[in-house]
């Protein structure tokens, strides 16, 4: 199988851990958070794909996340494009297993508080800003902690794929 | 500049060409990336629903025949009722349909009911929704309201192929017209959904509750639909005041927090009403088809 296409075969390995995170956001709906994973996705893929093939995975990951969520079209896809464009700037880091998890921690909360912050313009409910804020650190943190948490498994889970395809690994690319 | 600079930097310029073709692309684009990405996550949705019902249907399977036999006798007693009340409705019809022809009525407000099983629930701040598992091929429309019996659940928003999206009354995009019991008047109020705050219940809000409004004492005060604008029937509960009805802060107007009818957060299966005719809303929108217009007027 052409390595060309495995940012597609990682999307699908993906998919099970995005649905997975949703499913915990449905079960706990009443809590009124989003259980996010979808920016800490990224980081494997950003670790051993080529650029462009990072940034499609990540546009897909983000307009997948929208599909079926009231933010302006396009945010999330384009904010996780951007941010892959940027880890790839720092893969030597990314390639150390603290850089992973510290890029996981910090890519998954600044997804989330841009997601948070798009669908509040979306919705122009006249709220009170420090209120507004108050929530959007509850949901940034709670992604922070999702990042850290989920990284290790999700990250063991694309690997394989990558493996399976053939993908240099991220100590051959060290 | 070696190549891993000149490949940043070509990243950076395709992104900046990406996003003004975006933002300035058609919302035709916009809308079948959407549906592509909606739709190729539907099936697992619906697989997930599915197995749902399936482990229940073999709980409900490994129970005795004593209790089977119990619950279908209690059935046929509901039904006996309720038979006596479909006759009591036949008349109480007959006699609608008499005096709207006196009256020359002509506005029709018949629904079909689509039931429809929840697939999943998505809340945040500022949005409050559910997935039902019914979509275009079942006939839903953007719009139809959502109830369970006689208590509304909230609107579709958006209709994919098997699937649909609900705003619930509690969504910040929700909004109605009602009465409030009580109201010997019968002013309308207004109801909206308010934006939640994170691990605390949701809730919608009334507003433009009048000044002179005197809330009945010692029962709750329900919020009911107006029937007004044609998109909910008149008289379906919207749910009820939460805790005391304050003062505006324009002084004009009283607003009072509501409690929805229902438990949005456990409900598991809703009914869809879909107009049998096409709305105004939905007229207005098709200009093109100068027959309906025609047809509305």
């Amino acid at each position: 199988m052409s390595v060309l296409w495995t940012w597609f075969f990682l999307i699908l390995a993906t998919y099970p851990w995005l649905f997975v995170a949703d499913l915990v956001s449905s079960t706990l709906a009443s809590s009124g958070l989003n259980y996010f994973i979808t920016g800490a996705a990224l980081i494997a893929p950003c670790r051993r794909l080529k650029r462009w093939q990072a940034v499609l995975f990540a546009g897909c990951v983000g307009f997948m996340f929208e599909a079926y969520r009231p933010i302006p079209n396009g945010t999330v896809a384009i904010s996780l494009v951007t941010l892959a464009i940027l880890l790839g700037n720092y893969r030597s880091y990314l390639r150390t297993n603290l850089g992973m998890i510290q890029a996981a921690v910090v890519v998954n909360a600044v997804a989330a508080i841009i997601w948070f912050t798009a669908s509040a313009y979306l919705c122009e409910a006249p709220t009170d800003i420090y209120n507004s804020i108050y929530q959007g650190a509850i949901q940034g943190t709670l992604s922070g902690l999702m990042g850290l948490v989920i990284i290790m498994p999700l990250a063991t889970t694309q690997n394989w794929i990558m493996d399976l395809m053939g993908v240099p690994s991220a100590q051959d690319l060290l | 500049m070696n190549n891993h600079q000149k490949g940043a930097k070509a990243s950076y310029i395709a992104l900046i060409v990406f996003v003004f073709i975006w933002m300035w692309g058609s919302s035709g684009l916009h809308r079948f990336t959407k549906e592509t990405f909606a739709e190729f996550q539907a099936p697992a949705l619906q697989i997930v629903s599915k197995g749902g019902d399936l482990a229940r249907y073999w709980e409900l399977k490994s129970r005795s025949n004593e209790e089977l036999i119990a619950a279908s006798r209690d059935l046929a007693r509901i039904n006996a009722a309720l038979e006596l009340r479909i006759h009591s409705m036949d008349d109480i019809r007959r006699e609608n349909a008499r005096l709207r022809e006196n009256a020359r009525y002509t506005g029709n407000s018949e629904f079909l009911t689509v039931v429809a099983r929840v697939i999943s629930r998505d809340s945040s701040s500022w949005w409050q929704k559910i997935i039902i598992r019914k979509g275009r091929t079942d006939g839903i429309r953007p719009g139809s309201p959502v109830v369970f019996s006689n208590r509304v659940i909230g609107r579709v928003s958006a209709v994919h192929l098997n699937v649909s999206e609900v705003d619930l009354v509690t969504s910040p995009t929700f909004r109605c017209t009602a009465f409030l019991i009580g109201d010997e008047k019968r002013r309308i109020v207004y109801v909206s959904g308010d934006a939640a705050n994170s691990l605390s219940p949701s809730k919608a809000k009334v507003t433009a509750i009048p000044v002179d409004y005197n809330p009945p004492t010692g029962q709750p005060i329900k919020v009911l639909t107006t029937g007004l604008g044609g998109v909910f029937p008149s008289g379906l509960i919207l749910g009820e005041v939460d805790g005391s009805i304050r003062m505006g802060t324009d002084n004009n107007y009283k607003v009072a927090d509501l409690n929805p009818a229902k438990d949005l957060n456990m409900i598991e299966e809703v009914s869809v009403l879909v107009p049998q005719y096409p709305t105004a809303h939905e007229i207005l929108l098709a200009p093109s088809e100068k027959i309906k217009l025609e047809e509305f007027k």
